[in-house]
């Protein structure tokens, strides 16, 4: 084989068509039989499988370019067809060729005038790089319209197309020969008005005198258990071809009538179709004895597992492992923890070197069995050994310089785990292995929202680069660490999450915490020293949770915000808030506040955010690693539980929200005001709004409200030592008006925005009567959670509970699809060094990247700007 | 007060459970089968004469089912049950036995009974060998007594026939549309008989014009033409047919107008100009009977197949019309097609007898070629040696095997899921529905009040099926369509009814 020189620059790619000159010319035989094999199981010459055409079976050599199996790359043959067959990837173009040129002297309808400016508006949106299409669609609607040709005054006729293959001339069939005919005679300089060069293509090769067999390697035979030979579908087809050409051949020698001729055209066309094209509309797809239709040239490029979407633009992988994924936080956020079984069939590989023979020997000499061992080595001529138990003594005295050694995956080594749909870059990211026994990939749950991870049965992939360069970009750019703030927002996408936030509020409104506690609450975090407790009470030292936490900010941070938890008081109270909801942080102590979400919580964390940009980002993985393990600790010195009784609330309080219902029912402002009103016509309509409309938006507003209240009642009752409480305030899970469904009052249902309609004639439900426009006829639910649900209610509430399972299933499969397009339309664009996005033309699509080329998870945020207009105003004169 | 947990237990007895799929599939031995072999009749043949009376043609008598047997390889038949079934790789099966009676030269032989065929037999159906037996009786079976049954055994599968949820067949169904910015007023029927379903529409276009469209029809075609063509010739027919409103009989103005413009007075006239739409370009004699054929086989089948009914399609058609016209001056709503009185089950038995039909025509046109083989080799006809029992068998059989149903339908018969006893009887509980998953048809997944008592408002799955996919309410009862339509139409008639 040739060998392959230097890569080369493609300038440009030139279209065009191939001649039947060329066929012949590139072909290796002339194919004539239809058979494959003779009795023997050899190839027989000038058929379908002759060995000139390439091979197929190891071990054989080609007869054209004595290549093994996998060397040679196949060689074309060719059909010489007995009458031209219409080429349907063509059939279109055909149509309006026939429709532009004249019928009897084959020119370009046009007259000499605008025949130039044609040519020269084609020339000119060539030289701008831009399509021709549009002109050239122009050239066909301008020129079919002409009934007299311009040069020779020839009437023209109407051109009909059948599809998909089939021209009619004012009712008359036209043959392929005779379209043939036709296209032979436009003149060359006719061609560049329908953007064909002529030096590339012409007219009549698009109608086929010879049709180009595709090499065996193209269409291997498969053969089966039984010693069988399976053939490919192309060979089915092309069987088809020979078969029907020859009996074509032999009837026009014989002489056969005009009919007969005609039909075996028409059939040796429908096979030269569906060789090509399997799905064209018009015709029958070709099938297989089975009944299954035919995979033939166009099946094999189309759709989601063709060629474009399924083996170029996306590929299966080596080095890749797939796994359930569970949590488990003691492992860094920048870990990933993965099971012994796939450490030792995932490897890197090393070359010897003197400085590493040791190592590497000690690999080779473990084995393929033993954790840390190797699997292969490769000698210097290229050879590849595979480690065995019995053999890994003998190789490892073996291993020479210059070897390479494919190693098993071990702690510390660099790989990229990902996770479906990979929506933003933050869906595959570079972690350090840790390898654990069991079966399942382990990560810290930090690290679950830029993945969009849950446990339950989610899966994730893991794949392992292979050379260093890949390793170090991975290592600097993809880290866990340097991605913990997001590019989307310019605030952090990892941090606490759940039951971190719960704990750290929990721990720092602790207020006495004696020794033995702190130092166990901060035992995971590394911290070893207490600082001077916050008051001794009977000799006994007690700290504050506010201390603790203190512990594992870096020193010389300084914050102050308004935390989560804080109520928008029309006057902040700062320090002295009531709430404790004032944070304030000097030189890495925390002074005041409590931390909650908006201090350590994924995408709002205020500390998370700060420790990144100012100390960097092992300061900020370090600092979610301390936090996490301290929250959890936290958590537990609480005790944290939830349960039913939790959403007690007293009598009075049960009464007061019936009460609350009751009066939006019936009382004065009521809902069977509002319906009484609109039934005597009296109900104001609001702008745009027919009357009818007005009631149901008022009505849902009534019943809005009646929750609202409802809830507050309720909320009254629980106060922050209630965990559902703490955990919505907090902003670790849920929310309140959760917790006022649990406790208060569900409220309406509703399905895609309104109250619930359909059902019976005239009502919801045969348990109500026609017409009834009430609260609890179209899907109120005035009971809780706890209380239960009268039948209806729950039925209305399944109603409304459909809606949003439904709406989860439909998005999920559309978000797929929108991502799709946008990758389709947005992949060769490219961030360039002068700071400018352009196409792979060159062309400037933004001026500037996201039009103000900053960065937000690098660049200045407010923060810093406050910070150091208050370093000024501080700063000692 | 009701004591509602003796209902409940009640209703949760072991039978009950599954007794949907058992009754289904009873009814189908017990009338299904008969019904279909009357629907064929006869199974004529190209030999002889029909006017000299010497045509030879088979007639059809009674079908019975045995009970599950296998045919060992020694040639012994032995009764079968369901663990050997499962055990064993094989269909729990019986055999079909048809009575037939040749006619050969007008001389009629005896009635033979012969084996047709085996169908698969649903476990604790009338038919299968469990039936009747004592819980100890079915645990020397090797059967577990709770076991519901309700499901097949294919080659030791397992096989459930979903229930299929479809759109009620033979009622008429309103709709609106918009074409071209326009409003249009559609009123469909699917026309259901002996399988074959027909879509025929009535809408109302532009300017009141009403067109119907309908199987083998290209396009639309003029109301006024059809119903014309029908039978119904004077204006005044036609208009009194339609509607006593005179709203609506002022719409109908517009449509007698548009048939003058058509040239269309008689009701030959409008045969043909139906005549040249239906069959372009042929022979004025074939279009008028490629059109009287269409008229009687593809326009609305279920009201029948024979030119006396033409007239009740005319009829028929105007409700149609008038139905669109009521929706197009707001007399009444477009129908909700999610509403459950609009739905219609298709049961195991149902589905058998869908399966049942077709490959019973395949064996009769297999018989029938079989015959005349036989006839010109010379011969002696023996009903025994012309039938090919596998014919059947594998059209029967293979679909439960695959779920592949005929008419295109894959997913019908499914693996039953034993991942416990709650799987397993909530499957032989599920209704599936047509409706493609790929598409959002949210209406379609949404809980409908109609479904309260019916189906589960809680167990549907999750993801693309989710809401498509159904499973019936604890204590439903299914009703069955009524066949006897004799007994409708007298008591009708008792009321004072009278036929068109």
């Amino acid at each position: 084989m040739k060998q392959i020189s230097a890569p080369k620059r493609i300038s440009r790619i030139k279209f065009g068509l191939i001649s039947p000159r060329e066929y012949r010319n590139m072909s290796v035989t002339r194919i004539i039989t239809a058979d494959t094999y003779d009795e023997d199981g050899f190839p027989i010459d000038m058929g379908l499988m002759d060995p000139r055409l390439g091979v197929i079976d190891p071990g054989l050599r080609c007869k054209t370019c004595n290549g093994r199996a996998g060397e040679c790359p196949g060689h074309f043959g060719h059909i010489e067809l007995v009458a031209p067959c219409v080429h349907v990837g063509f059939a279109k173009q055909i149509r309006n060729l026939l429709r532009s040129t004249c019928r009897s002297c084959s020119r370009l309808l046009l007259d000499a005038g605008r025949k130039k400016e044609y040519i020269e508006q084609i020339a000119a949106r060539r030289s701008q790089g831009q399509t021709i299409d549009s002109p050239v669609e122009y050239v066909f609607a301008e020129a079919s319209k002409v009934e007299v040709c311009p040069y020779c005054g020839e009437h023209q006729l109407k051109i009909t197309y059948e599809k998909p293959t089939t021209y009619y001339e004012d009712g008359d069939k036209q043959l392929p020969s005779d379209i043939r005919n036709w296209f032979e005679h436009i003149p060359d300089e006719d061609l560049p008005v329908f953007g064909i060069d002529p030096n590339n293509a012409r007219p009549e090769w698009m109608i086929l005198t010879v049709l180009p067999v595709p090499p065996v390697t193209v269409r291997p035979s498969i053969i089966l258990q039984t010693g069988q030979r399976s053939e490919d579908d192309l060979t089915h087809k092309l069987v088809d071809i020979i078969r029907i050409n020859q009996r074509f051949q032999e009837n026009k020698e014989a002489g056969a009538p005009q009919l007969i001729i005609e039909d075996l055209w028409e059939l040796l066309q429908y096979h030269v179709t569906t060789f090509m094209d399997n799905s064209v509309s018009g015709i029958p797809p070709a099938r297989h004895r089975s009944g299954r239709s035919l995979k033939t040239l166009s099946q094999r490029l189309k759709g989601k597992e063709g060629r474009f979407r399924g083996n170029l633009s996306g590929k299966r992988v080596n080095f890749s492992a797939r796994t359930v994924i569970s949590p488990d936080p003691n492992l860094s956020i920048n870990e990933v923890g993965i099971p012994e079984a796939i450490a030792r069939e995932l490897t890197v590989t090393f070359k010897v070197v003197p400085r590493n023979i040791e190592e590497l020997r000690e690999y080779v000499r473990r084995g393929p069995v033993n954790h840390p061992g190797a699997n292969y080595v490769v000698r210097t001529d290229g050879h590849r050994l595979r480690i065995s138990d019995t053999t890994r003594e003998e190789i490892a005295d073996m291993l020479e310089y210059g070897w390479f050694v494919d190693r098993h995956l071990k702690e510390g080594d660099i790989v990229l785990f990902n996770r479906q749909p990979s929506l933003h870059k933050m869906s595959i990211m570079a972690h350090e292995v840790r390898v654990m026994p069991g079966k399942t990939f382990r990560l810290n749950p930090a690290v679950c929202p830029p993945y969009n991870a849950d446990f339950d049965g989610d899966e994730m992939n893991l794949h392992v680069q292979q050379n260093e360069e890949a390793r170090a970009e991975a290592a600097i750019l993809m880290r866990v660490q340097e991605n913990i703030l997001s590019p989307r927002f310019g605030g952090p996408i990892i941090g606490g999450i759940h039951d971190h936030i719960t704990g750290m509020f929990l721990l720092t409104r602790e207020k006495a915490i004696d020794k033995n506690s702190a130092l166990e609450i901060l035992r995971k975090s590394g911290v070893r020293d207490l600082p001077q407790p916050d008051y001794i009470e009977d000799g006994t030292p007690y700290w504050t949770g506010k201390q603790i936490f203190s512990q594992i900010l870096p020193e010389g941070l300084n914050l102050e915000y308004n935390a989560e938890i804080c109520e928008e008081c029309d006057e902040c109270k700062k320090e002295n808030c009531p709430n404790d909801a004032y944070v304030v942080i000097s030189n890495g102590e925390l002074l005041c506040g409590t931390i909650d979400e908006k201090s350590i919580g994924a995408f709002k964390g205020k500390i998370v955010n700060k420790i990144v940009r100012e100390f960097g980002t092992a300061a900020g993985a370090a600092f979610i690693d301390n936090m996490t393990n301290l929250a959890i600790r936290g958590i537990m010195y609480h005790g944290f539980s939830f349960g039913i009784d939790d959403e007690d609330i007293p009598k009075e309080a049960v009464k007061q929200i019936q009460e609350i219902n009751k009066d939006a029912m019936y009382g004065k402002e009521s809902i069977a005001s509002l319906i009484d009103k609109y039934e005597h016509n009296e109900l104001e309509s609001l702008p745009g709004r027919s009357s009818e409309e007005t009631l149901e938006l008022r009505i849902m507003q009534i019943l809005g409200r009646v929750r609202d209240e409802a809830g507050d009642k309720a909320g009254l009752h629980l106060g922050i030592d209630n965990s559902a409480v703490a955990m919505a305030v907090s902003g670790a899970r849920g929310s309140m008006l959760n917790l006022a469904q649990m406790a208060a009052c569900v409220g309406q249902q509703s399905v895609r925005g309104a109250r619930i309609q359909r059902g019976y004639s005239g009502r919801t439900l045969p348990h109500f009567k026609k017409g009834d426009r009430g609260a609890e006829a179209h899907g109120f639910v005035q009971a809780s959670y706890k209380s239960g649900l009268s039948p209806v209610e729950y039925f209305f509430h399944a109603i409304g509970g459909r809606e949003g399972l439904v709406d989860t299933a439909v998005r999920t499969s559309q978000s797929g699809y929108l991502q799709r397009r946008m990758v389709n339309a947005l992949q060769d664009l490219e961030a360039q060094h002068d700071g400018t996005v352009r196409d792979t033309r060159g062309m400037i699509v933004q001026a500037k990247y996201g039009e103000d080329g900053v960065d937000p998870s690098r660049g200045f945020d407010r923060y810093h700007i406050q910070r150091i207009v208050k370093d000024v105003m501080e700063a000692p004169e | 007060m009701l004591d509602r947990k003796k209902l409940s237990s009640a209703y949760f007895t072991k039978n009950k459970i599954v007794q949907h799929q058992i009754d289904s599939f009873d009814e189908f031995i017990g009338h299904g089968l008969q019904k279909v072999v009357d629907e064929m009749g006869i199974i004529e043949t190209e030999i002889g004469d029909a006017s000299s009376g010497t045509k030879t043609y088979v007639r059809l008598e009674t079908v019975s089912v045995g009970h599950p047997v296998v045919k060992e390889a020694d040639g012994a038949v032995d009764r079968l049950f369901p663990s050997d079934a499962r055990l064993r790789n094989l269909t729990y099966s019986a055999p079909i036995n048809l009575t037939m009676t040749v006619v050969q030269d007008g001389v009629e032989s005896d009635p033979k009974s012969v084996e047709i065929g085996v169908t698969p037999i649903m476990l604790r159906s009338k038919a299968c060998n469990l039936y009747g037996l004592t819980d100890a009786e079915i645990q020397s079976h090797g059967e577990d007594p709770l076991d519901p049954g309700g499901y097949f055994i294919t080659n030791g599968t397992e096989r459930v026939i979903m229930t299929l949820e479809d759109l009620a067949p033979n009622k008429i169904m309103t709709e609106m549309d918009h074409r071209y910015g326009d409003r249009v007023e559609i009123a469909k029927v699917f026309s259901e008989r002996y399988g074959y379903r027909a879509l025929t529409v009535v809408e109302r276009g532009r300017k009141s014009i009403l067109e119907v469209s309908f199987p083998s029809l290209p396009g639309r075609i003029n109301f006024v033409v059809l119903v014309r063509a029908l039978g119904l010739e004077t204006d005044k027919d036609l208009v009194d047919a339609v509607s006593d409103d005179p709203d609506i009989r002022e719409f109908m103005k517009e449509n007698l107008e548009e048939a003058v413009n058509l040239g269309v007075f008689t009701q030959e006239n409008a045969l043909e100009e139906l005549g040249s739409v239906v069959a372009t370009r042929q022979a004025r004699e074939y279009q008028t009977r490629r059109i009287g054929y269409v008229l009687d086989r593809y326009l609305l089948p279920h009201l029948g197949n024979s030119e006396e009914e033409r007239m009740v399609k005319a009829h028929y058609l105007a409700r149609m019309a008038e139905a669109c016209f009521e929706l197009a001056i707001g007399r009444r709503n477009v129908d909700d097609k999610d509403h459950y009185a609009n739905k219609r089950l298709k049961l195991a038995g149902n589905l058998m007898e869908d399966l049942f039909r077709v490959s019973f025509n395949r064996l009769a046109r297999d018989i029938k070629y079989q015959i005349e083989r036989a006839s010109m080799r010379k011969r002696e006809l023996n009903i025994m040696t012309v039938i090919r029992p596998d014919v059947l068998t594998q059209r029967i059989v293979y679909p439960l095997a695959t779920g592949n149903w005929v008419g295109g339908r894959t997913g019908v018969a499914q693996l039953l899921d034993r991942t416990d006893q709650i799987s397993s009887l909530s499957h032989l509980r599920r209704v599936i529905s047509p409706l493609s998953r790929t598409q959002p048809h949210f209406e379609a997944r949404d809980l409908h009040p109609t479904q309260w008592g019916r189906l589960c408002p809680s167990e549907t799955p999750e993801g693309p099926n989710c809401g498509l996919v159904k499973n019936f309410a604890q204590m439903v009862e299914l009703s069955t369509g009524l066949e006897d339509t004799e007994t409708i139409r007298n008591e009708l008639h008792a009321y004072g009814v009278s036929a068109v």
